[in-house]
């Protein structure tokens, strides 16, 4: 593949000058190989001080019980669950990027899949502890797998959707994993073949004896197609999953067939925010606009609009049906939902979710680095206002109005939230110390077909129609790591 | 055969060489160098460093592994010769009376655990008060005083005895006065020890004084009928009543049998012979009573007064001087339908008033003479006798205390100090007393004064009797030990008078055996065990005779009028009331934490007490719930928390006594605000009304509420009906006009099978009065925690059974529908107009649990026998299941309650667990319970009938709320039995089940609430 060349009229996915293979794994590998700057060590102090939060939050919680938290009778779970419904959904991008793009040839997947898979273990990760941290008794929860026990029978309850999670999650951390371990072993056997001392005996035993022979290489294809298959089906199958532990329910507001694509989308909607939160930082600070570059930024900002959009539909379809279905407990907890106590959540999911990623519509926004960013976090908002809605509002006001509550979150609730955030960026921060934040060995792939330099050689050449060319030059405008100098001699 | 066989243990043996023969002489074959490690080097060598550190090493180590290990200390004996009565795992049952009323002890392994009606029990046939369910915890509470004190300083009994006898024959030579104060005596053994200790003592005077008084009562039967006495009321004799703030459900005098009575005219029963009672409330705050009322009308305390008047001539067809309108509209045109109503059916009416006002009570006698309701609904000739205080009395006696005229006082069952009026002044007055003796088992406001505490016994741990109603005599007898170092306080005063009978058991015997057993044809030692058997012995009632009331009403009604335009407030003033909590009563039982955690029946505030106020007044002065105001009256003042209490007069504030103790014991301790001291003294009788002055005190104080939201929002969760409609189709308002729809027939579920039993419930909407004794015995019977005040607010009460309260709104011009949804209750402008329903609730025991599908570790699961299980060791609290309970009745362990200090109301006492329920097991912190539908009763019912080798019969088993309901609201049994009691309340047309739709499949159906409204009353 990397021998053809690619259609001039395709926007660059690798720009700059004089980029060669050892190039990009200099560029790549500049944070693992140099000591950190000051701009990471300013991020980790503050990520691990979010972590040291969540260490003491989590441990006052499980030293004097979940009454700690603001939950009550009515209000069984709040933030809790949202806070794991949202990691979880964030968790969804790298999957996507991973697997689905990959089976469709996507190849601008390629610069930004090793973040965002990193991301989602990371994600998932803390939506894994808010699993554990929401149980009253987590040392229990050995309870919810179907292990041989000395009770005869008692075996768990496969018709409880929390044991369909327990299965999703775990298969799709462990696939996640396995994918993300796979793609990384060239990456670090270049590290480990770069290193010297001890960094490369740990970098050896964690290249799994990587050689770069043919046959390894042909089977490292092999295998990733393979997992990309199996993968596929978990980008839906998750988050279909965790839609069910409330559309299985009969709580007004939580009990809808909808849930399922609704929540996919929504998912996929929150994690390509993250990753933009994510990337349009790092290609930053450590200097890796040549790779992830301005398409990258404008195809995410693509797709949260068109996830967005598809969000939006389902907020409107779920308004319409409970009115439709006539049903006074469904049109009640949507009535709550609008004008309600907690109007300003729903009001907040609704701005932050549905309105302003239209804004994306304007090629002038979304080619926008500071614009983006800022809009990523609002999307990241948007969709923790939705799981809170989806919850809390649901509860607090169900069938029984003498139970009617109301739920306040306490310093604790607040406190593992923001702790959890200060957790994942923890790891992510250790993360591009220690690994390739950016998947070298697939980048290097697109350097000859598909960078900047290919078809400018191709330009200069003579082998390309005008109009065309004048089309590409036109393309290249918005890149801002492009020397736009060049193509006006031309 | 011998055996020559020599054995050798070597060669040196065998051949004998001279070294093994030297060495063989001596006992070792080497020498042991014993000497030189005594003398020697051998003490003072060194330790090598490896065997010192060898030696450190496993010292340390052993010492801390034996540390490890807490060593319990067990004090318990066990039973090394079983008792022959004691069987360990199986409750004896001992016959006993609280109040006067018979009860049933429940024991085990010799501790009482809870407190049971006697099914024999003249006033509830087997219904117990809240109170009473709360009784049994009171016993274990480790606040008690735990023997005799001398001016605050630990005494022996003995000391205290010598004390208070030369304490008292000083008193008696000075000649001063020596006088018992008590809450009202019916007693019989106790009114004759009083009388011995006169005789024995003569200048002793004994004065009943009752904190909630009904002087007014007693003397207007005197003053009207020359009869002092507190009649005994037949509610269920009466079609027609009419009330006059008095709560008789609840506070009023017996409200227990008054419950049991009204009942019987609305039940399910009734109902079913098409008759229902009518029974119409004014009043000023709304009270349990007029939560259950046909018709309530809010009525000021100043217009109360008037209104009798005027009921009084629309009914005698007179004028009586000085008759006017009251002021309200409403209330007159009420007041002339209520005649109407108790003329037509007269002998079947009652009249009832809740004042203390002896000319009001004369007034209303007045009127039930006319009415013709003595010898049918009031009983003069088997008079109660629960009440006997004369408030007159009792400030005669602190106006002697004052002269300094006594010289010894004992207090019994009496706290003057903290509710008495003017408790400032009696406070002061008491110094001059030289001998002052408190019997409280606490040590309360007045025992703190006391110069002398001789704690009385908790009533489980004494002998006694009662007599609270003419002809109804009952037996206490113990039930433990004493848990302490008291002495009953008869005992005491039989040791201080030097009575020949030295305890206090032998003396009720000779009060049983010298007249008592008699009564009920009984004698001897047969007899008495006979009456320990039965607990109770009842004489022959004698016949009610009819009265008639012929005096002149003029000065009466002059003296109303006077009396209520004392209370009416103008201008900006308001028109306080006084009520007594249902929860919490007079106070006395204020260091209880089941009562103070137990919601008040209207309000559903916890653990305080609060200012009730219309909203449409709260409106006009800009006032929110919970926000703080200080009243002013009658030369006092409090703080106090606003409540918007729908049905609460205009112009009038409501606030309950009982509250505010500050030596009641940790629970009770600054519990709300004493409201006692805005009582006053009018015409010789406490008075309740006052008017009042407010502001704002400018903070905020939220209230406790265990329900937040008040209206049902039009849901067929509540489904009601008027008589009228009722009669015309039984099905009335139930969802079921026209036949029942089954839900299950398109059910995607297989049915359980329920081979032998199917436990369901059935409980009429129209029989529950709200009152709340349920929630109470459902703690009592399953270890329920009290969670405290922040977690109620937090909206964590762990109540498995809750009663449900729902306001609806009837605005002018459209009574046919009455308004439920908060929108549209938010625009309404008239809150007066009230109706209400209480509907208990607990799980349902779903057949199609939603509960059950969606526990991961199926903690919760279906039994064959139509119950929803809960299996404590398996949850991991996920929370899911609560989530999913369209009901709402789950309750999770939030924090460990029975080990976090921070929960500390009873829970964590050194007695806390003699008062739990054995068979039932405490919940850890973490996991998710809820009632259990009483399993280990059903469990023990189960047993019982196998080893008796008999199948079970229908209502042996009785869930502890059931048992507790003196309006029997509640019928548990087997659907499967055609036969049961409950079978055939569900098949009633008035059944339905809340949620049906969701086809859940609910185990417990409900009976619409039925009204018996006056069609009139609209334009009323």
């Amino acid at each position: 593949m990397a021998s053809h060349s690619e259609s001039i009229i395709r926007e660059p996915l690798i720009t700059g000058k004089d980029i060669t293979y050892g190039q990009i794994t200099n560029d790549v590998l500049r944070p693992v190989e140099n000591m950190p700057g000051k701009a990471w060590w300013i991020g980790f102090s503050v990520a691990s001080l979010g972590a040291s939060l969540w260490v003491f939050a989590i441990s006052w919680t499980f030293w004097f019980g979940l009454g700690e938290w603001g939950l009550n009778k009515t209000v069984g779970w709040a933030w809790d669950i949202t806070g794991f419904v949202w990691w979880v959904g964030i968790g969804h991008a790298g999957t996507l990027i991973s697997a689905v793009l990959l089976l469709f040839r996507q190849n601008w997947r390629n610069s930004i899949n090793r973040s965002a898979e990193a991301m989602t273990i990371f994600a998932v990760i803390c939506a894994a502890t808010y699993i554990a941290a929401h149980m009253g008794r987590p040392w229990m929860a050995v309870y919810s797998l179907p292990l041989p026990n000395q009770y005869g029978s008692l075996w768990v309850n496969w018709n409880s959707p929390l044991i369909w999670d327990v299965f999703a999650i775990s298969t799709y951390f462990s696939v996640s994993l396995v994918f993300w371990y796979t793609g990384l072993l060239p990456d670090i056997a270049t590290i480990r073949d770069r290193a010297q001392g001890l960094r490369r005996r740990i970098y050896s035993v964690l290249s799994f004896g990587w050689t770069g022979s043919v046959k390894t290489w042909q089977r490292f294809e092999t295998v990733s197609l393979i997992l990309a298959g199996v993968s596929t089906p978990l980008v839906l199958s998750v988050h279909t999953i965790v839609s069910m532990d409330f559309a299985t329910s009969l709580e007004p507001g939580w009990h809808t067939t909808i849930f399922p694509p609704y929540f996919v989308a929504g998912a996929i909607f929150s994690g390509f925010a993250m990753v933009q939160t994510l990337l349009l930082i790092a290609r930053k600070v450590l200097g890796l606009e040549n790779y992830i570059t301005m398409f990258h930024i404008e195809s995410m900002n693509k797709i949260i609009m068109l996830t967005g959009s598809i969000v939006g539909v389902a907020y409107l379809t779920e308004l319409f049906i409970a009115f439709y279905s006539q049903n006074e407990y469904e049109q009640y907890a949507f009535a709550n939902r609008i004008a309600g106590p907690y109007w300003w959540a729903y009001w907040s999911m609704m701005t932050c979710n549905v309105i302003t990623p239209q804004l994306f519509w304007f090629k002038k926004i979304r080619t926008n680095i500071p614009l983006s960013w800022v809009l990523s976090i609002v999307v990241n908002i948007g969709m923790w206002f939705e799981r809170f809605v989806i919850i809390v509002t649901s509860l607090h006001r169900d069938f029984i109005p003498s139970s009617w509550a109301m739920f306040y979150p306490t310093w604790v609730d607040v406190s593992v939230f923001i702790g959890s955030i200060g957790v994942f960026f923890t790891m992510f921060l250790l993360f591009i110390r220690v690994l390739p934040s950016v998947a070298m060995a697939e980048v290097k792939l697109l350097l000859k077909s598909s960078s900047e330099q290919a078809k400018k050689k191709l330009m200069d050449e003579g082998h390309v129609e005008p109009a065309e060319a004048e089309f590409y030059i036109a393309s290249l405008e918005k890149f801002d790591s492009v020397n736009q100098s060049e193509y006006l001699k031309a | 055969m011998d055996s020559n066989k020599k054995y050798w243990k070597g060669l040196e043996e065998l051949n004998r060489t001279p070294e093994f023969v030297e060495k063989n002489k001596n006992e070792f074959a080497e020498p042991i160098p014993i000497e030189e490690v005594l003398s020697g080097s051998g003490l003072s060598s060194k330790t090598p460093r490896r065997d010192f550190l060898k030696a450190l090493g496993f010292g340390v180590g052993a010492v801390t592994l034996a540390a490890c290990q807490k060593v319990p200390v067990h004090k318990s004996i066990p039973y090394l010769i079983k008792p022959e009565e004691v069987t360990p795992g199986v409750a004896n049952y001992y016959t006993s009376s609280y109040e006067g009323q018979a009860i049933l002890v429940k024991t085990r392994e010799g501790r009482p655990i809870k407190v049971e009606g006697n099914p024999n029990d003249l006033f509830s046939k087997g219904g117990l008060s809240a109170q009473a369910q709360a009784s049994v915890l009171d016993l274990y509470d480790v606040n008690r005083l735990q023997g005799p004190r001398i001016k605050g300083v630990e005494a022996g009994w003995e000391e205290t005895d010598a004390y208070i006898k030369k304490e008292l024959a000083a008193v008696a030579a000075s000649g001063k006065g020596i006088r018992l104060v008590t809450s009202t005596v019916y007693s019989p053994s106790t009114l004759a020890v009083i009388a011995e200790f006169t005789a024995k003592y003569p200048t002793t005077k004994h004065i009943n004084y009752d904190t909630v008084s009904y002087t007014g009562i007693i003397q207007a039967n005197q003053n009207s009928f020359g009869k002092a006495v507190l009649p005994h009321y037949n509610f269920d004799k009466a079609d027609v009543i009419v009330s006059f703030g008095a709560d008789f459900l609840g506070t009023w005098i017996s409200g227990e049998e008054f419950t049991r009575q009204y009942v019987s005219n609305r039940n399910s029963k009734s109902l079913a012979n098409k008759k229902m009672s009518r029974h119409i409330q004014f009043e000023t705050g709304m009270s349990m009573t007029g939560t259950n009322a046909d018709a309530r009308i809010t009525t000021k305390p100043s217009e109360i007064g008037v209104a009798l008047i005027n009921l009084y001539n629309a009914i005698a067809g007179t004028t009586l001087p000085g008759s006017k309108a009251t002021g309200s509209k409403k209330v007159d045109t009420a007041i002339m339908l209520a005649a109407k109503e108790l003329v037509a059916a007269k002998g079947k009416a009652l009249v009832v008033s809740g004042s203390n006002d002896v000319a009001t009570q004369v007034l209303v006698n007045a009127i039930n003479s006319l009415l013709g309701s003595y010898g049918t609904t009031i009983d003069l000739d088997n008079p109660s006798k629960q009440y006997a205080g004369n408030d007159a009395a009792f400030v005669e006696f602190v106006n002697e205390v004052k002269r300094g005229d006594v010289g010894a006082v004992l207090f019994l069952n009496a706290n003057p100090a903290y509710d008495y009026y003017k408790a400032d002044e009696f406070k002061a007055a008491l110094k001059n007393v030289r001998l002052s003796v408190s019997f409280a088992d606490h040590a309360d406001e007045t025992a703190l004064l006391a110069t002398v505490n001789a704690p009385n016994h908790h009533y489980l741990e004494s002998w006694g009797d009662a007599n609270a109603v003419e002809g109804y005599y009952t037996v206490i007898q113990p039930a433990i030990n004493p848990v302490y170092n008291t002495r009953q306080a008869e005992h005491s005063l039989l040791a201080w008078m030097e009575n020949p009978i030295k305890d206090y058991y032998t003396y009720v015997r000779k009060t049983w055996d010298s007249g008592l057993l008699a009564k009920g044809g009984l004698s001897g030692q047969k007899g008495w065990e006979a009456l320990l058997q039965a607990g109770m012995v009842v004489a022959t009632p004698a016949a009610a005779g009819a009265y008639s009331f012929s005096l002149d009403l003029a000065g009466v009604t002059q003296k109303i009028l006077t009396q209520s335009k004392a209370v009416a407030a103008d201008g900006d003033k308001f028109e306080l009331q006084l009520y007594v909590s249902q929860a919490i009563g007079d106070g006395k039982r204020g260091n209880n934490p089941w009562l103070q955690e137990l919601p008040d029946p209207v309000s559903k505030v916890t653990w305080d007490n609060f200012a009730a106020m219309s909203i449409s007044d709260m409106k006009k002065l800009k006032l929110e719930e919970g926000d703080v105001i200080k009243i002013d009256a009658n030369g006092y003042s409090v703080e106090l928390p606003v409540l918007a209490q729908p049905g609460q007069t205009q112009g009038t504030l409501s606030v309950a006594v009982g509250y505010g103790r500050t030596n009641a014991g940790p629970v009770g301790n600054n519990v709300g605000k004493n409201a006692f001291p805005f009582f006053s003294l009018s015409n010789g009788t406490f008075q309740t009304a006052a008017v009042a002055t407010f502001k704002s005190a400018g903070y905020k104080s939220p209230l406790a509420q265990t329900q937040t939201h008040h209206s049902y929002e039009g849901r067929s969760v509540i489904r009601e009906a008027t008589f009228v409609e009722y009669k015309k189709n039984p099905a009335a308002g139930s969802g079921n006009e026209h036949g029942r729809k089954d839900y299950n027939a398109e059910s995607l579920w297989d049915n359980h099978d329920r081979p032998v039993y199917d436990w369901v419930m059935a409980i009429d909407l129209n029989a529950c009065t709200g009152c709340g004794a349920c929630v109470v015995a459902c703690s009592a019977e399953n270890n329920i925690p009290v969670v405290g005040k922040d977690e109620v607010s937090r909206r964590r009460e762990m109540h498995w059974i809750r009663i449900d309260r729902y306001y609806s709104y009837n605005d002018h011009g459209n009574s046919e529908e009455a308004v439920t949804k908060e929108k549209e209750i938010d625009k309404l402008d008239n809150f007066d107009n009230v109706s209400v329903v209480h509907q208990p609730m607990l799980c349902q025991h779903c057949d199609h649990a939603p509960c059950e599908t969606v526990c991961p570790v199926l903690a919760t699961v279906h039994s064959s026998e139509g119950l929803n299980h809960m299996a404590y060791n398996r949850c991991v609290g996920t929370r899911y299941c609560a989530n999913n309970c369209p009901f709402k009745v789950r309750r999770f362990n939030w924090f460990n309650y029975w080990n976090d200090a921070r929960f500390d109301n009873y829970l964590q006492g050194e007695h806390t667990q003699l008062v739990l329920n054995p068979d039932v097991v405490t919940r850890f912190r973490g996991v998710m319970e809820k009632c259990s539908m009483c399993i280990q009763r059903i469990q023990a019912g189960k047993l019982k009938a196998k080893i008796e080798k008999r199948p079970l019969k229908d209502g042996e088993i009785k869930m502890a709320c059931q048992q507790t309901c003196s309006a029997n609201a509640i019928v548990f049994g087997n659907r499967n039995d055609p036969n049961s009691e409950v079978s055939k309340a569900l098949a009633s047309e008035r059944t339905y089940y809340v949620l049906e739709e969701l086809n859940v499949q609910p185990g417990i159906g409900y009976q619409t609430k039925v009204r018996n409204i006056i069609e009139t009353e609209a334009q009323a």
